[in-house]
């Protein structure tokens, strides 16, 4: 056991540091200036790092992706775009895509010039992810599909989405489900943006009428696709293990100021003994949710895979965060539900999960999504139950009577 | 950069492992509740053998110089099973006091005769008003005819009545200082103080005008504030891990049972409301597991958070102790409640550990000095 970082790792720290201080853009006002912003850090080696060098990528060790998100996070650098794209498609492309998906798609991933989404959750299918709806029926030489998806994260600007649909409703349904990549500009599909709690939209509605995918578009074989899922579920590669420590202490420090300023019977909030026990919680789970970090990362860097493990880390972080931001509107009191009109002192100024210069207020409504999206807490739990302690499955509506 | 047990590591903890299953089943724990000692000799003297008990210590003093990491992993096993007797209280508290401390010759002395199973130590970190800050300590000692004379009140003294010599805090005209009392010393009055943890034993320790040889003083006369701070600390670590194994331990009875206690014509662990409280059960002893340790490996490393890392673990392992052992109750149900059943040996243990070298609420105010004052 040694938590110190290796020479080479600060060494590298060092270079990054330096780069992004020299190269940093002052703002991004649009798409096409995020994407330019992406190219240049791709160009120096920063995004795909952890990519087989093949198909473009750095082929970068888990440590140096971690530790060029954690210094992008301190800079408070602009999140390059294609997210989905580079974190959870391409990696599953690498796994399961033929030679020519993958020639095809990879490279005009990493470079931003098609962005992607990822069209899995329908209306009636969350948690539920497996009674998805959306049929693909083969139509010859393509397929047609037909069916809605919501909670599409950055669908409105995305060219292409991995799609889940239904190809065979005779089987169980976890085995009538296949895997496609979607052209998304076409007249078939019909894309509208889905206000959040936030008054924003990160995400959308997608609905598909008679919407057509190449045949050379199927990835894996038919009735693969929900194998191919609980795969990229699984790619979590600690890449922004410590950047998430890092925006959370940032959060902090600018919350201690705040508690320095504000008042409460004629004293600063920060000399309150109630106050300051939970600020002193809150630091305390900030810190273990570090540690914790570098335990995924010694995982990572030998090799290994987190596996059910990745839903504790899941569960920790998501649900840590709605405590915080709690605090933070506990303690910001009126000031910490502003959108407009906040006076310096009490501005976050912060980069947030979404990559905008954000609010309180947006942070905190923002921290009620993490313990819903990519498997609610309840489901990272049941994970967690049965994967890891062994503990009986429940008995299920859907599965008594051998019918599915 | 690397967060995992190294092969040596993981030796130790599987050979603590199968030694305390073999020696320290819960029938030898509660058999030791009605000893007048309340530990096994014999036990004691295998642990000398196999090098526990100089775990921490200079291998010139017959120990294995090893740090807290491996001292942590000895720990937790022996809160996993509820190990009754003075081993924290010597090694830990008596032993890194003088380790700290002391002078050639006292570590000579006392490391030697503690790595070699033949004498037992304690400290007196509390007096009556139960605070941590050592600061507060009101006991006196004078000076007189170049020896000191101490007098005081201590309270909860783990393993007094079977020690050889106590860590004593007392005001001396200097300032704050560290005296080695031998507990038989005319003027010492032990009596027992019984908690609920009966694996543990505490003594209230009345020293009334104590006489104690002129170098029996750690360290200069005034300068205990800093070797008291850097000791509690140390304890705070090492407890934690006491109770990380307690947590552990109960975690994993809770699992077992659920699996097979049926209701409903099912296994209650198939239930949500039970494998959901099971999971929260996991997440708590794991965020504790890498509290506990980064702490020991700061500690041991002299990282410059050691200070705060060692608060944080103690905050939130006692926090999280409580709640997993509670919840081991919980979802036992009735048989969780019987004294039959061993459940709760190691829900005591935890909880008896959980005020001890300051509780989560003392730790969560030095740990808001430190980042306010950082920033």
């Amino acid at each position: 056991m040694d938590l110190n970082y290796t020479p080479e790792d600060v060494a590298f720290r060092k270079q990054v540091r330096t780069w992004l201080e020299q190269n940093l853009p002052k703002e991004i006002r649009n798409l096409e200036e995020r994407r330019a912003w992406h190219r240049k850090l791709y160009d120096a080696g920063y995004l795909g790092m952890g990519w087989p060098k093949a198909y473009g990528g750095g082929g970068a060790r888990p440590m140096e992706q971690a530790i060029v998100a954690d210094e992008m996070a301190k800079a408070n650098a602009p999140a390059p775009t294609n997210s989905l794209g580079l974190g959870i498609v391409g990696p599953t492309i690498v796994v399961h895509g033929t030679d020519a998906q993958k020639t095809r798609y990879l490279r005009k991933i990493l470079s931003a010039e098609e962005l992607w989404c990822q069209l899995y959750s329908e209306p009636n299918a969350g948690s539920d992810l497996a009674a998805l709806k959306t049929s693909a029926v083969d139509a010859g030489d393509h397929f047609v599909v037909n069916g809605q998806k919501i909670w599409t994260s950055g669908g409105a600007i995305a060219d292409w989405g991995l799609l889940l649909a239904r190809t065979d409703t005779k089987v169980a349904k976890h085995k009538g489900i296949s895997c496609f990549l979607m052209n998304m500009r076409q007249p078939g599909v019909d894309v509208r943006p889905l206000k959040q709690i936030t008054g924003s939209s990160e995400f959308c509605e997608v609905f598909m009428t008679n919407a057509r995918v190449e045949k050379s578009d199927q990835m894996g074989k038919l009735g693969e696709g929900w194998a191919i899922a609980q795969t990229t579920l699984g790619y979590e590669r600690g890449g922004r293990a410590l950047a998430r420590i890092t925006n959370y202490s940032s959060q902090f420090t600018r919350l201690v100021e705040a508690a320095r300023r504000l008042r409460r019977h004629g004293r600063p909030l920060i000399e309150d003994p109630v106050v300051r026990q939970k600020l002193g919680r809150i630091w305390s789970e900030i810190e273990v949710e570090r540690y914790q970090a570098l335990r995924t990362l010694t995982l990572l860097e030998r090799g290994e895979h987190p596996g059910a493990a990745g839903s504790l880390t899941k569960l920790s972080y998501s649900e840590f965060e709605k405590r915080f931001m709690e605090l933070a509107l506990e303690i910001l009191g009126p000031y910490g539900q502003l959108t407009q009109g906040a006076p310096d002192d009490f501005k976050l100024q912060i980069d947030t999960a979404v990559g905008d210069n954000g609010s309180w207020a947006y942070a905190y409504l923002w921290s009620r999504a993490g313990t819903i999206y990519a498997g609610s807490s309840e489901i990272q739990k049941n994970v967690i139950g049965e994967r890891i302690l062994g503990l009986p499955k429940e008995t299920r509506a859907d599965r008594v009577g051998g019918k599915a | 950069m690397n967060f995992s047990f190294s092969d040596d590591q993981v030796l130790l903890k599987n050979s603590v492992r199968s030694a305390l299953d073999e020696q320290c089943k819960p029938a030898h724990v509660r058999a030791m509740f009605d000893d007048a000692r309340g530990y096994g000799e014999a036990l004691w003297s295998e642990m000398a053998k196999l090098g526990w008990l100089g775990l921490p210590f200079p291998e010139e003093q017959g120990g294995a110089g090893l740090g807290l990491v491996e001292l942590g992993l000895v720990l937790e096993e022996m809160g996993r099973a509820a190990y009754p007797g003075p081993f924290f209280a010597t090694v830990v508290l008596g032993g890194l006091g003088i380790s700290l401390g002391g002078n050639a010759a006292q570590k000579d002395k006392w490391l030697s005769a503690i790595s070699a199973g033949k004498a037992r130590a304690t400290a007196a970190l509390l007096e009556e008003h139960l605070d941590w800050d050592s600061a507060s300590t009101t006991a006196t000692a004078e000076k007189s005819g170049g020896r000191w004379t101490l007098s005081g009140l201590k309270r909860f003294v783990p393993w007094a009545h079977v020690a050889d010599i106590v860590l004593v805090p007392a005001r001396a005209p200097e300032g704050l200082s560290l005296f080695l009392v031998d507990p038989k010393s005319v003027g010492v009055t032990l009596s027992p103080m019984v908690g609920i943890d009966l694996t543990n034993r505490w003594s209230e320790m009345r020293l009334d005008k104590v006489s104690v040889d002129p170098d029996a003083i750690l360290g200069q006369p005034g300068s205990a504030g800093a070797l008291l701070d850097s000791l509690l600390r140390r304890a705070a670590v090492m407890s934690s891990a006491e109770m990380l194994g307690a947590a552990r331990r109960c975690l994993d009875m809770s699992v077992e049972y659920v699996k097979v206690r049926e209701q409903f014509g099912q296994p209650v662990g198939s239930f949500q409301a039970i494998r959901h409280r099971c999971a929260e059960m996991l997440l708590e002893a794991e965020n504790a597991h890498a509290a506990v340790y980064y702490a020991a490996w700061a500690l041991t490393a002299g990282a410059e958070d050691a200070a705060v890392a060692a608060s944080i673990c103690k905050a939130y392992v006692s926090d999280a102790a409580r709640k997993v052992c509670g919840d081991a109750i919980q979802v036992h149900g009735g048989i969780g409640f019987t004294w039959e059943y061993d459940l709760h040996l190691y829900m005591k243990r935890a909880k008896a550990l959980e005020p001890l070298f300051g509780d989560a609420q003392f730790h969560r105010e030095l740990i808001v000095r430190h980042v306010t004052s950082a920033r």
